[in-house]
């Protein structure tokens, strides 16, 4: 008899699915980071954010942008946190 | 009559089997050089990743091509496998020494040729 590998695996894009209605932390593929509130996300994971605050990390300090909702390109997007809460060091 | 859709291409199976290291601590290198580290919890068709405990590496600022031994704490994080260019346990990782030839003797052998 074969044992059935009980392993609770996450689909990534379902976890994306689930931050809707919450903050979302994003990481660039450059030096820019995004805090918002995700409204949606297509099949490319464009996203759509609300209430955003944008991090441009220099090696001078952060510059921050506020932004009201933005479509937010998904070609550039590394990583994505859940959760929204960003450390930007050790 | 021959369709454009009677010849599908077949599908097969990835180079990388990540069920072997779901749990497993991997270290990830993305296009642009950012590094990660995390315990591989999910994955998908488009190499899309789900990584828990992450760390990041962090670069020298003032180049970023050299990854430092700082880092900083992302936790639970999904990765684009659009961006990502390897994905390595992170176990299996050893730090050897300069295969390069010396620039200076590389610089001195092009000098004796032209």
């Amino acid at each position: 008899t074969r044992k059935m590998a009980s392993v609770i695996r996450i689909q990534p894009l379902a976890l994306i699915d689930k931050c809707i209605g919450s903050k979302i932390w994003i990481i660039m593929k450059s030096n820019k980071e995004l805090v918002g509130t995700l409204r949606g996300f297509d099949e490319y994971v464009n996203m759509v954010l609300d209430d955003v605050t944008e991090y441009d990390i220099t090696p001078n300090g952060i510059k921050e942008t506020q932004l009201d909702q933005i479509l937010l390109n998904g070609s550039n997007i590394c990583m994505l946190v859940p959760g929204g809460d960003p450390t930007f060091s050790t | 009559k021959h369709s454009i859709m009677s010849h599908s291409v077949p599908e097969r199976d990835p180079v990388l089997d990540f069920a072997k290291y779901t749990d497993q601590r991997v270290r990830v290198r993305f296009q642009g050089g950012r590094e990660v580290e995390g315990f591989l919890k999910g994955y998908d068709k488009l190499d899309n990743l789900v990584l828990d405990d992450s760390i990041e590496f962090l670069r020298d600022p003032n180049d970023l091509s050299q990854v430092t031994d700082k880092t900083r704490p992302l936790g639970l994080i999904i990765c684009r496998g659009t961006q990502i260019c390897l994905i390595c346990p992170s176990d299996d990782m050893q730090e050897i020494s300069n295969p390069f030839p010396d620039e200076e003797e590389v610089e001195a052998e092009g000098d004796a040729e032209t």
